[in-house]
């Protein structure tokens, strides 16, 4: 019993003098950063066997490319390097990077095994904290698609830093425009989202407009005037057949857009002059009316679930942006600022819509919430218009026109956050650029 | 009743009261100032007083105790109201218009070079430094090596380095003023607090364009650009000049308390008294301008982290020390995503050492660090 005693009081006397030991650590809250670019070394990539030298210092230079092209990255010249990176295996010597204030460091290498094979492998490193972040990761391709390769390994160094996907791994269809305004060329093309491996898919002999991808990538929807009047095409981007979808005599049909299962497809038909919002089911054919006001309803968009649909109506007086359910109904107007809104685009992420809106002899590229709230304008032109989302909704890329007789229509691509607006190269005038899914 | 039956009543006795006692240490504690009160006696009080009267300063009978030090969040002296950030020159004005209007063809297109803004956006704008000083993320005074004292080893002679030009919020080139408006504000001139005692913080005056650092302490590596943000809530860390008058007063009577306490007893040195307002304000400013948000995901942007981090005596971060201990508003992908841009925000300006100062060194070995992107999501 006295032991028993004995233990309880130590556990008495004991606990409370355990208590005191820390005073607490010191608390403070930071609730400022800076938004900047984040500096990061990108040595050349270890060139493994002969005749690798080249294409690893092509890969290089992509990635670097690709990075710097999100306004997010600023690379490190290699001449402010201290240690190279000759061996791709080799411990890296964090200090050397530290002290030129890298601080994501790239390093990879590119092997050739004589046949046209290629191998890309790389690692991703947070210099300050000395670790690498993710696991190294190594792509199979060819010499020929260096490129895509290059983008794999950008869009997984972006990913990792970022927590967005990656969108670099990608192309966009748009409408390729040459000659003079007057009696302008419009050919569908389609291209890496930087421009690059260009190809047309249809001859010009008549105008197109407005190229959608399907959710897949593999299948492009468009415009066109062939037979006179607009008419959709579906066309196979692999081996660019294309058939008409939709043949009522009498009407035009245009605004074409896939629905997140690939099978549907959603449009406008115009009859005299009111126009009304279809689906059609690609498999059976089946066609339902989802809106029947007499005014003008057009440019409709899914919601990435499928389960609502973005679209402009003039129903109030005035171009705006409504919401309804993907199977018709009441729509809810979103839109109530100035101007008119136009050409709705809900962002693969789901939170957002981007859209064109026009006030005051202006054109805007702008965002606003799902429901109408927080909306942003990112640009501001002579004529802006028709918003495509990259893969990862974090980039927006449109047509820009400039005034005048030598006016001349191109793409460009902007933040979402209004931040690094840049032209996005193509080889003439272009318009209309729809984004591809993220390639696999 | 056998051993075995002893042991067993002493180990649940012992299990139902550590639950008991238990539970009411567990609790979170409740973030609280701690205050420092060392009780002396009558004598060694009118010693004190007497040491501090007699150094000129008229000691205002209100501190009865005179360790305690006066409560922080005295925010009388209101920083001086800062150049709005709507006015942040992110370009040079342009050039008024002449007042004759020429019937010019309409201005050629818009040039499509995105609208001149810094590369870099943080909440309190920084101005383009000066050519000479290369760009760093900490502002450093350029320091020569003339006459150093011989016993402190001499320091590298080191360039001067500015932060980068920042500005306050990203400027959409929808938002962007058209190029005729008149001038958009001109700046209203520091207001010079007409005080009769010579503040000892002044004669630290940056000659940067960086608004000046209210670091108290004269260290050649001030923190950059001060947060001069107008806030409402009476949080201490907007006075810069850290209360005016009883700081010297303080200073003495810590001093002679210093004095009185060494005479009588070596004992040793308590936990370090708390840090002032102003010295968590310049940890937090250096953390600060390190912490890159400007890659975070729209996700890792809606989560706060809190990182614990442990403290090397020199004001260096121990780098394997550095962990999550919460995170709200974001999934775990994002949370991991805020946690490295904070640790890497801690690592890297802490490379050289926080400026801390080491007495204190127990107040500040272990240290949580609250990151809240919410305010830059508006930027």
């Amino acid at each position: 019993m006295i032991r028993l005693l004995s233990m309880l009081a130590v556990l008495i006397l004991g606990v409370p003098a355990m208590a005191p030991a820390q005073s607490g650590p010191l608390r403070i809250e930071i609730t400022e950063g800076v938004i900047e670019p984040m500096p990061f070394a990108l040595p050349g990539f270890v060139a493994e066997g002969s005749g690798a030298e080249s294409l690893a210092a092509d890969i290089t230079r992509l990635v670097g490319e690709d990075l710097i092209g999100t306004g997010l990255f600023r690379q490190i010249g290699p001449e402010a390097f201290i240690s190279q990176i000759t061996n791709f295996a080799a411990p890296v010597q964090f200090a050397d990077w530290r002290a030129i204030n890298a601080q994501a460091l790239i390093t990879g290498a590119v092997s050739t095994n004589g046949s046209g094979g290629v191998s890309v492998k790389f690692r991703l490193y947070d210099v300050f904290a000395g670790q690498e972040l993710g696991q190294g990761l190594q792509f199979e391709g060819t010499a020929e698609g260096w490129r895509r390769m290059a983008h794999k390994v950008a869009d997984a160094v972006y990913s990792r830093i970022t927590g967005e996907g990656g969108y670099f791994d990608s192309r966009v269809v748009f409408v390729s425009e040459t000659g003079p305004k007057d009696n302008r060329a419009k050919r569908l093309a389609i291209m890496d989202y930087d421009g690059a491996n260009q190809k047309f898919l249809t001859d010009a002999s008549s105008i197109v407009l407005a190229p959608r991808f399907s959710p897949a990538g593999d299948r492009v929807l468009y415009t066109s005037y062939e037979s006179g009047r607009p008419r959709i095409y579906l066309l196979d981007v692999g081996s660019v057949q294309r058939r008409v979808l939709e043949e009522q005599p009498g009407t035009m049909s245009f605004a074409p857009r896939f629905a997140p299962d690939g099978q549907t497809v959603i449009f406008s038909i115009s009859e005299g002059s009111n126009t009304d919002i279809y689906s059609l089911n690609l498999s059976t054919g089946a066609r339902r009316q989802l809106t029947s006001s007499p005014s003008i309803e057009t440019a409709p968009s899914y919601s990435p679930n499928g389960s609502r649909i973005v679209f402009e109506s003039d129903r109030s007086g005035t171009q705006q942006l409504y919401v309804m359910s993907a199977s018709g109904g009441e729509p809810t107007r979103i839109s109530f600022g100035e101007g008119r809104y136009g050409t709705p685009v809900w962002s693969p992420r789901g939170d957002l819509i981007a859209f064109t809106k026009q006030n005051k002899g202006r054109f805007h590229i702008g965002v606003m919430r799902t429901d109408g709230s927080e909306e942003r304008l990112l640009t501001a032109s002579f004529l802006d218009e028709g918003p495509t989302w990259a893969p990862n909704g974090r980039v927006i890329m449109f047509t820009r026109e400039t005034r005048g007789e030598a006016g001349q229509a191109s793409l460009y691509s902007v933040d979402v956050s209004g931040r690094n607006l840049r032209r996005v190269p193509t080889p003439g005038g272009a318009s209309d650029p729809a984004w591809s899914p993220l390639l696999r | 009743m056998n051993t075995g039956q002893y042991i067993s009543g002493a180990a649940h006795a012992g299990l139902i009261l550590w639950l008991i006692v238990g539970i009411g240490f567990e609790s979170e504690p409740l973030p609280f100032e701690t205050q420092d009160v060392t009780i002396i006696s009558g004598a060694e009080y009118a010693a004190l007083v007497e040491a501090s009267s007699a150094q000129g300063t008229a000691p205002a009978p209100a501190p009865v105790a005179p360790p305690l030090r006066p409560d922080p969040p005295a925010p009388e002296p209101t920083p001086e109201p800062e150049p709005a950030p709507s006015a942040p020159e992110p370009a040079p004005a342009p050039p008024p218009p002449p007042d004759t209007a020429t019937l010019a063809p309409p201005a050629p297109p818009v040039p499509e070079a995105a609208p001149e803004q810094a590369s870099r956006v943080a909440p309190d704008p920084v101005e383009r430094p000066s050519p000479e000083a290369a760009e760093d993320d900490i502002a450093r005074e350029a320091v020569t090596l003339d006459e150093a004292p011989s016993d402190t080893a001499p320091e590298p002679p080191q360039e001067a380095t500015a932060p980068e030009e920042a500005a306050p919020q990203i400027v959409t080139e929808a938002e962007e003023q058209p190029p005729s408006r008149a001038p958009i504000s001109s700046r209203v001139p520091i207001a010079r607090p007409d005080r009769p005692e010579p503040a000892p913080q002044v004669a630290e005056a940056t000659p940067a364009p960086t608004p000046s650092e209210p670091e108290p302490d004269p260290e050649p590596t001030p923190p950059p650009a001060e947060v001069p943000e107008p806030e409402p809530a009476p949080e201490p860390d907007p006075a810069p000049e850290p209360v005016p008058s009883p700081a010297p007063e303080e200073d003495a009577v810590a001093d002679a308390l210093a004095q009185a306490l060494a005479g009588e007893s070596s004992a040793p040195a308590p936990a370090g008294p708390p840090l002032t307002a102003g010295e968590r304000d310049a940890l937090r400013v250096a953390v600060s301008s390190c912490w890159n948000v400007g890659s975070l995901s729209t996700e890792a942007l809606r989560t706060t982290v809190v990182v614990g981090v442990e403290m090397t005596r020199d004001g260096r971060p121990v780098s394997g020390s550095l962990r999550l201990l919460s995170s709200s508003g974001g999934n775990e992908e994002a949370a991991r995503q805020a946690y490295e841009a904070a640790r890497r925000a801690i690592l890297r300006c802490g490379a050289n050492g926080f400026n801390l100062p080491a007495e204190k060194y127990d107040s500040w070995r272990d240290i949580e660090m609250t990151f809240d992107p919410e305010k830059m999501r508006r930027l």
